[in-house]
């Protein structure tokens, strides 16, 4: 009952002084809003490398330098480390290639073939991959010149030069699922492995039994020139690096640019920090002696209210509920202020950025600490100095000038 | 001296029993101590205090409205009239220590005493800037959860300041302000009314003007009051009875004491 009858006066109180009240909001919202401002670009420059840098899997590629003999089973002991999200073998490039047409268009169009399976990083966003023998992933510039879309039905074939005659294959495929430009720019073919494999048989005039190609009886042992192999974080791209050096495998991987980002995160966060501490002293200090400032300019009207017979409760009410309009108007004026400044960086710097990619940014999250903060210290201060106030005998407050 | 032990006739009709309340203040190398062997005041009476600033009224204004404590108290009793029958007959209509309450510091409990049974017209101010002045006179009611009857209005135009209703405090002259406050400290309809020169920022005609009205309200209320006041010659004609007190100052002139009794 007195809570809300506290609630109201406080409110009148608050209205009726809308300049000085104003002042406070203005105070606060200009130590508020530079912060929100400086930790968007931290987290928006910062963030956004190292997300580019962790969700690209391009990234976490470890690829090997010229040709070597692989294989399944050394892949198969590869596959079984924690540090390993996904490796498959290659097949030779100059046999992994394969024709295409669709009925939608007439044109031919030869593309390369990457050996994939499930669980891919590079079509992980699909959710599916080639792991039928007949199905196929495409890339997006693939299909755009195909002319086909996910479930659609194109023949495959291949030529090789077999016993002095030249001989093609053909094979129907299915389009599993388009794969998005960042997983591959160019024009290929996602396959299974045993796809890719029977492509490099056929050409070396093996047969195919699976798809009733004829050829010699090809060896059992099979090698790979090369593997596609990705670790599970970028943070485990530097140690695998250096085990397969160690294996005498020489592998070329973006390690040098993952350490830099990630020097520059530590350096920059710390620089960030040391701002950040300063600023939120600053602002707790500034929020705080204002809000104190306050309380003890309504010393006698809070006294007043005791003479009356408000209780201490009561009193103490009148200065948080007033600190929490102050803290919640200025928290709004600086978001407000924050999003001005944000578009106007973002906007200015929008032609040097990736499309959707953002120079100053802050998750809804961050705009709930900032009030959290903010809402905290305020009632914090105003219930120092309310108590401070209640403790006053009234007829001190009331005798004050 | 005045005898502790009263006849139950006569205690029963006391809203205060105060005996060896004594208040010391000291400022800048100078005490200033207010003593009260003996003070009884009966419900319905009108008491006037009269002296120089600095005699020390109002520190004893503020102890009887509770919001100032004193450094020693032998006994200090409050009985205020209670309104409400069924109220009367839940509480046993004793006397209220207030010197336990002080002892225990329970302000909220002599806040809540003083919420009910006290109206206090400060000397200057204590309206709330932001309120209007019907806000202000209706607050000692709002506070008390009081519906509005049209007392507040009523009240407003007995002070002559009905016109005034939905105006700010800022708006007003210092005599309309002081009959606000003599509004709000009758609105809630208090058993007692604590005046602390209530007319001693306004030009002496007005004073005599709001004094008369003031108590004029009182006694129509048949509600006890305390008034202090430096002028004698405003007062006398209202017959009022005037607490006896006397000053006087140490040799060295480091210690001023004043003795009330009545």
């Amino acid at each position: 009952m007195r809570p809300f009858k506290t609630l109201r006066l406080a409110t009148r109180d608050y209205l009726h002084e809308w300049q000085m009240s104003g002042c406070f909001i203005l105070a606060l919202a200009s130590v508020l809003g530079p912060m929100l401002v400086l930790f968007g670009l931290k987290f928006g420059i910062v963030g956004g490398m190292i997300e580019q840098l962790v969700e690209d899997p391009r990234n976490r590629e470890i690829m090997p330098v010229g040709s070597g003999k692989f294989t399944a089973a050394w892949m198969g002991e590869l596959r079984k480390r924690s540090d390993v999200e996904f490796i498959v073998p290659r097949t030779r490039s100059i046999a992994a290639t394969i024709q295409l047409k669709s009925s939608n268009h007439s044109k031919i169009v030869s593309m390369e073939v990457i050996p994939s399976d499930v669980g891919d990083p590079l079509l992980s966003e699909l959710g599916t991959g080639p792991t039928e023998l007949d199905s196929i992933v495409l890339s997006k510039s693939a299909a755009a010149k195909l002319r086909v879309e996910p479930g659609d039905e194109i023949s495959g074939s291949l030529v090789r030069r077999f016993k002095d005659k030249k001989e093609r294959a053909h094979l129907d495929l299915k389009v599993a699922a388009i794969a998005p430009v960042s997983a591959f720019p160019r024009e290929a073919a996602f396959t299974s492995v045993k796809l890719a494999e029977a492509l490099e048989d056929y050409r070396d005039g093996n047969a195919v039994p699976m798809l009733g190609w004829d050829g010699n009886i090809g060896s059992d042992s099979r090698t790979y020139p090369g593997f596609r192999l990705y670790a599970a974080s970028i943070y485990d791209v530097a140690d695998l690096h250096e085990g397969l050096v160690d294996l005498g495998i020489e592998v070329r991987t973006r390690a040098a640019d993952i350490e830099l980002v990630q020097r520059m995160d530590r350096n920059l966060s710390m620089v960030y920090w040391a701002i950040a501490i300063i600023g939120l002293v600053g602002f707790s200090l500034s929020l705080g002696a204002s809000l104190w400032a306050n309380v003890d300019r309504k010393s006698k009207e809070l006294s007043v209210l005791r003479l009356v017979g408000f209780r201490t409760g009561d009193i103490m009410w009148f200065p948080m509920i007033q600190a929490l309009y102050t803290a919640v108007l200025g928290w709004g004026l600086a978001a407000a202020i924050y999003h001005v400044a944000a578009w106007a960086i973002n906007d200015m710097l929008a032609s040097q950025m990736d499309v959707g990619q953002q120079i100053c940014n802050l998750l809804p999250i961050h705009y709930m600490i900032a009030l959290g903060l903010t809402m905290g210290s305020s009632v914090i201060a105003a219930a120092l100095a309310g108590f401070r106030s209640a403790k006053i005998e009234p007829s001190e407050g009331l005798r004050e000038i | 001296m005045t005898n502790d032990e009263m006849s139950p006739q006569e205690s029963g009709t006391l809203i205060y029993h105060l005996r060896d309340v004594v208040k010391t203040r000291e400022s800048e190398g100078v005490a200033f101590r207010l003593s009260v062997p003996s003070l009884q005041i009966a419900q319905g009476e009108k008491i006037a205090l009269i002296g120089e600033s600095g005699c020390g009224k109002s520190t004893l204004l503020d102890m009887l409205s509770f919001i100032l404590q004193p450094s020693e108290v032998g006994s200090f009793r409050f009985r205020p009239k209670l309104r409400d029958t069924k109220k009367r007959k839940k509480k046993r209509d004793e006397p209220l220590d207030i010197k336990r309450y002080w002892d225990r510091n329970k302000q909220n409990t002599l806040g809540d005493l003083r919420r009910h049974h006290i109206g206090y017209v400060m000397q200057t101010g204590g309206l709330l800037p932001y309120l209007s002045v019907r806000d202000n006179i209706n607050l000692s009611r709002h506070v008390l959860g009081m519906k509005n009857d049209g007392s507040v209005e009523h009240l407003a135009k007995e002070l002559g300041i009905h016109h005034h209703l939905n105006k700010l405090p800022e708006d007003l002259s210092t005599g309309e302000r002081q009959r606000v406050a003599i509004g709000r400290a009758l609105a809630h309809n208090p058993s007692i009314v604590i005046a602390d020169e209530p007319t001693a920022s306004v030009d002496p005609f007005a004073a005599e003007k709001i004094m008369s009205l003031f108590l004029e309200l009182v006694e129509e209320r048949q509600i006890t009051v305390i008034v202090a006041s430096h002028a004698w010659q405003h007062i006398k004609r209202l017959e009022l009875r005037r607490l006896a007190h006397h000053t006087r100052r140490s040799e060295d002139g480091s210690v001023t004491e004043t003795i009330v009794k009545g």
